[in-house]
């Protein structure tokens, strides 16, 4: 074992328990359980020992495809920086994850099934993090694509599941186009799309030499972001992949796919730096972004999809962190912090559907503190952390990262900074509004009354998780991973601004909710987030079913009949004539040899 | 001496001979031989990968021991131990048409002349002299001559075993004639004396040296079944008891294949004649690839399907030997026989289970058989998947390697013509697995029972398919 294997070792791991799982899982719920959870803990390991060892100086790949001169697609693995960072984040949370969906997916269906999905993602989600090239980390992405497809139909009886996950698909698909034509474009100028040659200085110069060639390719590839880390104007598959199970909302739409987003913008940044126009384009997407999402969130019932919309406001806040920042460590501290107590607020609301029978709206919830205390006081952490609560300083996790973003932003573009700024208010507000909502204030339904806490195998992992969110910014902790440098010339007044932001919306949700039995406060243009959805179903509605009734017309009476029908007739037509050749009778088949022989000879010969 | 009689040529006759004086000596159910065969011929294969005899055992120019001649002995070892499976599968239908006065009696040549025929095989893959090619190639057909006329109380058997003789006989004279042509023209009977002899032929001599060799292609291309040359195909493959069709699909033609190259060789060295050798191979490859695909689309029988099918297979092969002047032309015809040995089996296989149960061998024989037994569909599945040549499966490396070789000799004709007919193979063969997967079952069928021998040998088989077409480099490295 070595420096040089490991990665692979990580990498393959999760595969060969999903195909293990797949073949025998059905067999055995602990097998399949154990055989997921073993995978994980022992790529979590890995993780953190490839950690402690240098950065890799030689390329470390193969080919999958090798024509040289025509077409090569390398498979190989990056050990830097950058990716061992997300390799410890992404193998610390899926342990406890997958550890936690113990308990939660306990008594439901397809349990093999799970836990194989799951293993698939996260083979998959490595497969992006350790890709040396952009082809490899396409796949990969693709991948991930498809294991959120697989687990957010995980109910797929239900309708309302199965649409979700096409949903999400599609909607992926569209980023993943413009995604693809970005990787083409930087191919056909480079002629390569292995990360280590696209950023050497030879080749920026190249690229460089064509401004607008370059800006639009760039803006192609975030186009990936958009669609995989849900910003504008493709969010609208995050809110309905929820209704995969909850541990899954918790590992994919909160913690690590939707961040594969930011961390591709990451790991391209040393192109991006030099792009100011297209890097103008990314921070204006995330910071609007993070703005709606948090307006958005303010008017929802459901305990899940206001952290989904609070999930995207977090990304919105690290695409705006790639925009505006001087390195990738300011937005990727952020996803790193985010990671964790996203995470930990996801698996805190599962706790609390358990809890309520599978309830998920908070207006059935109430005064839960006391029955599920644990969950209670991980929530405060979690909310605490995604407020940026803290000054001088001094503060939970989030508070570090987020308000580095800030003053990044309120630096280089002071309008994105200071929307950034109220939507750190917003974030406050619909943060503490779910907290008092759900566990203080008032039960609102038996099953409020009778809650109980999650078992053990739940509560550990929360506890476990809350760790890092209280103190995951902490500068210690922080410089261990991350070399993040604030700003110069940040007015003060961001300071307090950003506390009495975070005052001002808390204050405002305890004033509001405290004692409120149903929402007293209907903003229908949020609660109907801004119309966006339904005016997509319009434009599915008029143009691509239109487009779709077009193709099948011409499908059916052009391509079937003039390409399909009238060759295939008449192939088969030939094969039947051929047939009588056989006419099974001895004599004719001499004759046929007989001639053969002599055309056989007459072209030997005579010509 | 001692050495000359352990050549692994001899070492599988002394098994026939040994088989066949047990058979002799014993009156119960005769299957016990198959099963000897089998662990025999396992044995012998398995000495093949021991160092081989010492150089100058044999005499030099007449029998080759060079790695593509260790392959095909593997292979026709391979193709030999397979057949006696699907042989002691077959033993029940077998006993039904052949005259016997206890049960399990008049079985043993069945399993004990494919040994024989084995030996003639791996003789023939050596032989680099006329006469040794002749004699070993009349040692196969004789054994196949009786072989597929050996149902004798059935009358398609014996229709087959009768065409099957006269036409062989036909093309034994006409290669007889070709080789006196060009042994009287050269004065050699070895490979090596010709190509020493043929530069140096007066110009005069070529037309009456291209009308032997045209014989010889002829009689060769008998045995490849190459259009015109292949009419016999059918019929005698729909007669012959199912494991002697595979035999005859797969060792005869690859036997064919391997003689064909090694004697068009030293013709292709003399440059007023390769022209004309190159013209007759691609018209012959694509009347085959056109015949044999075209013919396939309305067949009804499986059996029959697989004849044409094995028409087909031999066309792309044709392409092979067509693309003179490629180095990787050799290399690839070895691979391809390679894989559709393990696919050819395998239909084989199911085939015979099938047919052994429902009575029949149509392809609505094979209705629902996704159902009745998983096991054999996906065998099925698999071995249909690869002769039509899915990515991923040994058929489709092996056409690719093809299709390489062709272009690497600008026989860009055959490329687009492979890859159209490629087309109607998928339609034929994907209509099996239709009726596998989509088609009802008919009445109410019994579930099929399979052995743990032949589960084993589908295992094998299949994931061989799938290995080698994902993973081909071991078997490339052999006949490199």
């Amino acid at each position: 074992m070595n420096a040089a294997t490991v990665p692979w070792i990580i990498l393959f791991t999760p595969l060969v328990a999903a195909a293990v799982i797949l073949f025998f899982g059905r067999y055995s719920k602990p097998f399949s359980a154990g055989l997921a959870i073993g995978a994980t803990l022992l790529c979590g390991i890995l993780s953190w020992w490839l950690f402690t060892q240098p950065d890799a100086t030689e390329p470390n790949q193969f080919f999958w495809i090798n024509l040289p001169d025509i077409f090569s697609v390398p498979i190989g693995v990056t050990v830097d920086h950058l990716s061992k960072v997300m390799l410890v984040v992404v193998n610390t949370i899926a342990p406890l994850v997958f550890i936690y969906s113990l308990g939660y997916m306990k008594h439901e269906e397809g349990y093999w099934r799970y836990f194989a999905g799951l293993s698939l993602f996260l083979f998959s989600m490595l497969g992006i993090v350790l890709a040396d090239n952009f082809l490899m980390m396409f796949i990969f992405w693709e991948l991930v694509g498809l294991s959120s497809y697989i687990l957010v139909g995980h109910y797929y009886p239900k309708d309302s599941a199965a649409d979700a996950s096409k949903q999400a698909f599609l909607v992926n698909r569209i980023g993943d186009f413009g995604f693809m034509l970005g990787i083409l474009m930087l191919w056909l100028a480079t002629g390569t799309a292995v990360f280590s040659q696209l950023f050497t200085s030879e080749t920026l110069a190249l690229l460089q030499s064509n401004g607008l060639y370059l800006t639009i390719a760039c803006v192609l590839i975030f186009c990936g972001t958009v669609g995989k880390s849900a910003q504008l104007p493709l969010h609208v598959w995050l809110p309905n992949s929820m209704e995969g199970p909850t541990p899954v909302s918790a590992l994919l739409h909160a913690a690590t796919m939707v961040a594969a987003g930011v961390y591709m913008l990451a790991r391209f940044f040393p192109v991006l730096e030099h792009v100011p126009a297209a890097r103008d384009v990314i921070a204006w997407v995330g910071g609007i972004t993070c703005l709606v999402a948090a307006l958005m969130a303010t008017q929802q019932d459901d305990i899940k999809r206001i952290l989904a919309y609070s999930t995207i406001s977090q990304l919105g806040y690290m695409v705006l962190g790639v925009g505006v920042a001087e390195s990738w460590d300011v937005p990727m501290f952020h996803l790193f912090t985010h990671a964790f107590f996203k995470c930990l607020l996801f698996l805190c609301a599962g706790s609390v559907i358990v809890g309520m029978h599978h309830e998920q709206n908070i207006w059935k919830m109430g005064a839960l503190k006391n029955k599920m205390p644990f969950t209670f006081l991980c929530t405060i952490a979690g909310t605490l952390a995604l407020t940026g609560f803290g000054f001088h300083g001094i503060g939970f996790s989030g508070f570090y990262s987020k308000d580095t973003i800030i003053m990044w932003a309120v630096v280089k573009a002071p309008v994105l900074g200071w929307i950034a700024a109220v939507t750190a208010g917003l974030t406050a507000f619909y943060m503490f509004r779910l907290l008092i909502v759900v566990f203080l204030s008032v039960p609102r339904s038996e099953e409020a009354k009778k809650a109980q806490e999650s078992p053990l195998v739940m509560v550990v992992p929360l506890l476990l998780l809350a760790i890092p969110a209280v103190i995951g910014g902490w500068p210690f902790i922080e410089h261990i991973f991350f070399h993040t440098t604030e700003p110069e010339n940040v007015p003060s007044i961001v300071h307090y601004a950003l506390l009495a932001m975070f005052l001002g919306g808390a204050g405002l949700a305890w004033v509001l909710y405290r004692r409120a039995a149903k929402d007293p406060v209907s903003i229908p243009l949020f609660a109907n987030r801004l119309y966006i959805d339904n005016l997509y179903t319009w434009i599915v509605k008029v143009f691509q079913d239109g487009v779709a009734w077009l193709a099948g017309w011409s499908d059916r009476w052009i391509v079937d009949l003039f390409v399909a029908q009238v060759p295939s007739k008449l192939t088969w037509a030939c094969g039947y004539v051929l047939r009588f050749l056989q006419l099974g009778n001895i004599q004719a088949y001499a004759f046929f040899f007989g001639a053969g022989v002599v055309g056989l000879i007459y072209l030997l010969i005579a010509r | 001496m001692t050495a000359f009689l352990l050549s692994p040529e001899f070492r599988v006759v002394f098994l026939g001979i040994f088989l066949l004086m047990l058979d002799s000596f014993t009156k119960t159910d005769k299957r016990y031989i198959a099963w000897a065969g089998i662990v025999g011929l396992v044995i012998l294969f398995g000495f093949s990968f021991f160092p081989g005899l010492p150089e100058g055992v044999f005499p030099p120019g007449f029998y080759l021991s060079d790695p593509t001649a260790l392959f095909f002995k593997r292979f026709m070892l391979l193709s030999t131990i397979l057949t006696l499976a699907l042989a002691l599968d077959y033993s029940k239908v077998y006993q039904e048409y052949i005259p016997a006065g206890r049960p399990g009696a008049g079985l043993g040549e069945f399993y004990i002349l494919p040994i024989f025929a084995c030996a003639g095989f791996m003789w023939l893959v050596s032989a680099a002299d006329f006469i040794m090619i002749f004699v070993s190639l009349e040692l196969v057909t004789m054994c196949f001559y009786v072989l597929v006329a050996s149902m004798r109380k059935n009358l398609l058997s014996l229709e087959a075993g009768v065409k099957y003789l006269i036409l062989g006989a036909l093309s034994t004279g006409f290669l007889v004639y070709g080789i006196t042509w060009v042994i009287g023209l050269t004065g050699h009977t070895s490979l090596d004396g010709i190509r020493e002899v043929l530069p140096i032929v007066p110009q005069g001599y070529q037309v009456a040296l291209m009308f032997g060799l045209g014989l010889i292609l002829v009689a060769v291309g008998f045995k490849v079944a190459a259009v015109p040359f292949q009419f016999w195909v059918p019929d005698v493959y729909q007669g012959a008891p199912t494991p002697v069709t595979a035999y005859l699909s797969v060792a005869s033609k690859a036997a064919g294949f391997v003689v064909l190259m090694r004697v068009i060789e030293p013709f292709l060295t003399v440059p007023g004649l390769e022209q004309k050798i190159v013209t007759v191979l691609t018209v012959l490859a694509a009347l085959t690839l056109l015949y044999g695909n075209l013919a396939a689309l309305p067949q009804t029988n499986f059996k029959r399907l697989l004849a044409y099918s094995s028409i087909a297979h031999a066309g792309y092969l044709l392409v092979g030997v067509a693309s003179v002047g490629a180095e990787a032309s050799g290399p690839a015809v070895g691979f391809y026989l390679g894989g559709y040995l393990l696919m050819t089996f395998l239909a084989f296989l199911v085939l015979v289970h099938v047919g052994r149960v429902t009575g029949g061998d149509d392809i609505s024989d094979f209705n629902g058989l996704g159902r009745r037994s998983p096991v054999l569909a996906l065998g099925l599945l698999i071995a249909m998947l690869s002769l039509a040549g899915l990515p991923f499966t040994i058929g489709f490396l092996g056409k690719f390697l093809i299709f390489e070789a062709a272009m690497q000799s600008h026989q860009y004709l055959l490329v687009v013509l492979g890859a159209v007919t490629v087309a109607c193979g998928f339609y034929y063969y994907l209509k099996v697995v239709r009726a596998m997967y989509w088609q009802p079952v008919v009445a109410e069928a019994p579930a099929i029972p399979v052995p743990v021998f032949t589960r084993f040998l589908i295992a094998l088989l299949s994931a061989a398919i799938i290995i080698f077409g994902i993973y081909p480099q071991p078997l490339l490295a052999m006949l490199r």
